[in-house]
């Protein structure tokens, strides 16, 4: 079956800047791929170009099979954009804005009536759809932001930073709602700096920096690809002896102390065997951190920056 | 606190420098006023900003007289107006009904008469009374010369009528002293006369003597030619006796000769019977002197010829004169001639009485608003629209643009058309305004007015990228708009190349039209025109605001 959205050697230029070159990007029916960069890495701008919102300067983009910006008109009717913003009207309520967009997507009054409440409903904003939008929370108005996106059942769902500045309900809301979307078949193509969400959503992961692709492939091996390992500290009751870790070729000792060794883990799912062994090597395991790799640690090792200027990488505890 | 104070002040000075458009709005924006106010109401305080605002005035003289002559050199020399001379009032009259002027000046047929002859005179204006300023003015000015000219027709008057005074003064001297002396006469006229009558009888009795003396004379000399004239005549007449006489002695003699001859010859003859011998009073008549036969015959004139006696006249006797009493001249009243100028205001249009000032201002005041709303409204919308993120949604949905746009454009429409009808109840219920003779009339430069606002508010849209620049424009266009269109106040206040600019803006056609249905009265089919004018302003601002849209938001 053909990609819901192809790319191939997409350039596009502002000025004598280039912001996007030679991209390659393929998304399929069902999948969710995510456009990971730092701020200016031309996410937006290959949404953008996708949504029909900018034309290519170079290269092929096709969404839903229709070519840009040529079949342009017909795309539309198959996409679904929701740009980075709360694209709303603050004034009108949640079910008005939802009817308004119903109306300019070209749903009749039935189809748009039970498009709104599925929409309402997959974004858990039911409660809420007569309030104004202007007293809505961030949260709320990202979930009706993706909502909106949504309302036409779209073959391919373009998200711009859809979780950006939400709260953790409203994240879990938004990774049900984009879940649904993909169970229904779309293709959805998240632009986003948050590798956290990137990781929970994307079974594949395209890497972004400077408009160029610096990495692609599914995520959870995206780091083993990249010849990343995770690291392991932990105490043991009593120090270990030398060999307790002889058999294991994907682990590697960084540094050993007394009680504390740190390790690194060329094979994450190797971590239970490690765990294993240091209890029955060191008495008990008394403290452990593990620090798996992730997709900050891989564009860090790509490109020698971080994907977010204000942290370095993610960790989980 | 002064720190902080410094530091918030810095910043804000610092952002002000760094946003051109609220720099330019604080700085473009009161010039455009002050330059579009300034201009437009120059003539307020007589003269333009560029020179002499004068209006044309239409002046039909039919009176040619001193009174149109009066006015329309004081036309002339006040710089208010220039003067365009036409022969008739109905000339003028349709020089204002195809809006050409605001006001014209009939000085009728007899009204320089009319004044000489101390009656009332009275010139007519004829005025449009949309164009009110231009009418006050006129009027101002015309009331100003009439009163001028009445003033100096009153001095003149006042003038002669000292020089008469001066010399009815002098003749009552005259009269008096005239008087004075006819009494005087008067009184010694009975002596007078009779002396008058002694000298008559003495000159009387000479010329009696005189007259007897020539009298005399002429007699005698009458008789003596009637004698020589006797004397000539018998002379004449008895010349032939004479002559018949002498011959008759010749005769006489013969015979007595030959007589004695045939007595001596044959003897005894019987003597011949003897004639007759002439009588002596008849030789004595034949020989005597004509003029003495003649005096005796004429006679010697009368040695005693009568006086001639002219008869006496006797003059009757002087009555008694009665006593000359000279009734006492009072002085005499001053008198002026009554003689005035009576200005007759005449609306061509046929509207009754003065137009309402709200009906302006509500029109003027709405079409501003409407236009502010439809500027702002549409380009605030639009930079809301960019700024929520609704727009770049929605250019990735099915609809085109397009359909935003005339989405945008039909409501601005209605909310405009709602805008100027309220305006219009209002008007009509709190301020009394004219709603015209047909009052649905007034759909049309509403409906066209609000097209061209609501697609002038897609220009501004299509042109203004933030909400500064929204403001800059929508405030910018809008004051020169309603100002030079003549919303704030009349167009005829501007200076004419002004006018002609403002033929420009719908605003001016907007409000032609209902000057034309609500001050002037006029049926529909006077705002056929400037309502075709306001839907082609509006359908130029369509394109070039789709044109604009189409540029702005095409992927690129």
């Amino acid at each position: 079956m053909q990609p819901a959205i192809v790319v191939a050697g997409l350039r596009k230029r502002y000025g004598d800047r280039t912001v996007l070159a030679d991209i390659d990007l393929e998304v399929r029916s069902g999948e969710v791929v995510g456009l990971l960069g730092p701020n200016g890495a031309g996410k937006s701008t290959a949404l953008a170009v996708l949504a029909t919102l900018l034309a290519p300067d170079e290269g092929t983009v096709a969404v839903a099979g229709h070519a840009l910006p040529a079949a342009a008109p017909a795309a539309r009717r198959a996409l679904g954009y929701v740009p980075p913003d709360s694209a709303l009207y603050p004034a009108l309520t949640a079910r008005e804005n939802l009817r308004f967009f119903s109306g300019m997507l070209g749903l009749d009054r039935g189809a748009a009536r039970v498009a709104v409440a599925r929409a309402l409903d997959l974004v858990a904003l039911a409660a809420y759809a007569d309030d104004p939008v202007a007293t809505y929370s961030d949260g709320m108005r990202r979930r009706l932001n993706l909502a909106c996106g949504l309302l036409h059942a779209p073959r391919v769902l373009l998200l711009d930073e859809p979780t950006a500045g939400v709260d953790p309900r409203s994240h879990a809301y938004l990774h049900a709602a984009i879940a649904a979307a993909v169970a229904d078949g779309a293709a959805v193509l998240i632009g986003t700096h948050d590798t956290e969400a990137a990781e929970r959503l994307c079974a594949r992961t395209v890497l972004l920096d400077a408009g160029r692709i610096v990495a692609s492939g599914p995520t959870a091996a995206l780091a083993g690809a990249c010849g990343i390992a995770a690291s392991l500290s932990l105490r043991t009751l009593r120090p270990p002896p030398p060999d307790w870790l002889d058999g294991l070729a994907s682990v590697r000792v960084l540094t050993a102390s007394g009680t504390r060794t740190a390790l690194a883990l060329d094979d994450p799912a190797a971590l239970p065997v490690v765990l294993a062994r240091a209890a029955r090597a060191g008495g008990d395991v008394v403290e452990l951190r593990f620090d798996r790799p992730t997709l900050d640690d891989v564009f860090f090792a790509l490109t020698g920056h971080a994907l977010r200027d204000d942290d370095g990488a993610g960790s989980l505890s | 606190m002064r720190r902080a104070l410094a530091a918030a002040i810095g910043k804000d000075l610092r952002m002000l420098g760094r946003s051109r458009v609220e720099l330019a709005f604080l700085a473009l924006a009161p010039i455009v006023v002050i330059t579009i106010t300034g201009f437009s109401l120059a003539s307020l305080y007589g003269v333009g900003a560029l020179g002499k605002n004068a209006y044309i005035m239409p002046v039909a003289d039919e009176d040619e007289g001193r009174v149109g002559r009066a006015f329309r050199e004081a036309l002339a020399r006040s710089g208010e107006v220039v003067i365009e001379a036409v022969p008739t009032g109905a000339e003028a009259a349709a020089l204002i009904e195809h809006r050409r002027v605001g006001v014209a000046l009939v000085i009728p047929r007899g009204a320089s008469r009319a004044l000489a002859t101390g009656k009332p005179a009275a010139v007519e204006l004829l005025t449009d009374p949309a164009k009110q300023r231009e009418v006050a003015r006129a009027r101002a000015l015309v009331h100003e010369i009439s009163r001028d000219i009445e003033r100096r027709a009153r001095g003149h008057a006042e003038r002669r009528l000292s020089r008469t005074w001066t010399r009815l003064e002098r003749m009552h001297t005259d009269l008096t002293r005239a008087a004075e002396s006819l009494a005087r006469e008067l009184d010694a006229l009975p002596e007078r006369l009779a002396a008058e009558q002694a000298a008559a009888a003495l000159r009387t009795r000479a010329i009696e003597v005189a007259a007897t003396r020539e009298l005399r004379t002429a007699l005698a000399r009458a008789v003596e030619r009637q004698t020589q004239v006797a004397a000539a005549r018998l002379a004449v007449e008895l010349e032939p006796l004479q002559r018949f006489l002498s011959d008759l002695d010749t005769a006489e003699r013969a015979f007595g000769h030959w007589w004695s001859s045939i007595h001596r010859v044959v003897g005894r003859v019987p003597p011949p019977p003897a004639l007759p011998g002439i009588p002596f009073a008849v030789r004595d008549l034949v020989h005597a002197d004509s003029y003495v036969l003649a005096a005796r015959l004429v006679g010697r004139p009368p040695s005693a010829v009568p006086g001639v006696r002219v008869p006496t006249l006797t003059p009757p006797t002087v009555p008694a004169l009665p006593a000359l009493r000279m009734p006492p001249l009072s002085a005499f009243p001053a008198i002026v001639l009554p003689g005035t100028i009576a200005v007759a205001e005449r609306s061509t249009a046929g509207a009754r009485g003065q137009a309402n000032s709200f009906g302006r201002n509500v029109l003027g005041i709405g079409i501003t608003f409407l236009l502010l709303g439809m500027l702002l409204g549409a380009s605030l919308g639009l930079v809301d629209e960019q700024d929520w993120g609704t727009l770049a949604r929605l250019r990735t949905m099915p609809a085109p643009l397009d359909v935003t746009l005339l989405a945008k454009l039909l409501t601005r429409c209605a909310v405009g058309g709602v805008q100027m009808i309220s305006f219009l109840i209002v008007g009509r219920i709190f301020f009394g305004i004219s709603l015209g003779a047909e009052p649905w009339a007034l759909a049309l430069p509403t409906a066209g007015i609000v097209f061209a606002g609501a697609t002038l508010g897609l220009v501004g849209a299509g042109l203004a990228h933030s909400r500064a620049a929204a403001l800059l424009l929508g405030v910018i266009v809008t004051v020169v708009m309603a100002a030079v269109g003549g919303c704030w106040w009349p167009l005829d206040l501007e200076p004419h190349w002004m006018q002609r600019l403002a033929l420009a803006f719908p605003t001016t056609w907007a409000m032609a039209a209902y000057d034309d249905l609500m001050i002037r009265r006029q049926p529909l089919g006077a705002a056929l025109v400037p309502t075709g004018v306001l839907l082609a302003h509006g359908l130029a601002y369509l394109c070039v605001g789709i044109a604009l849209f189409r540029r702005r938001f095409a992927p690129r």
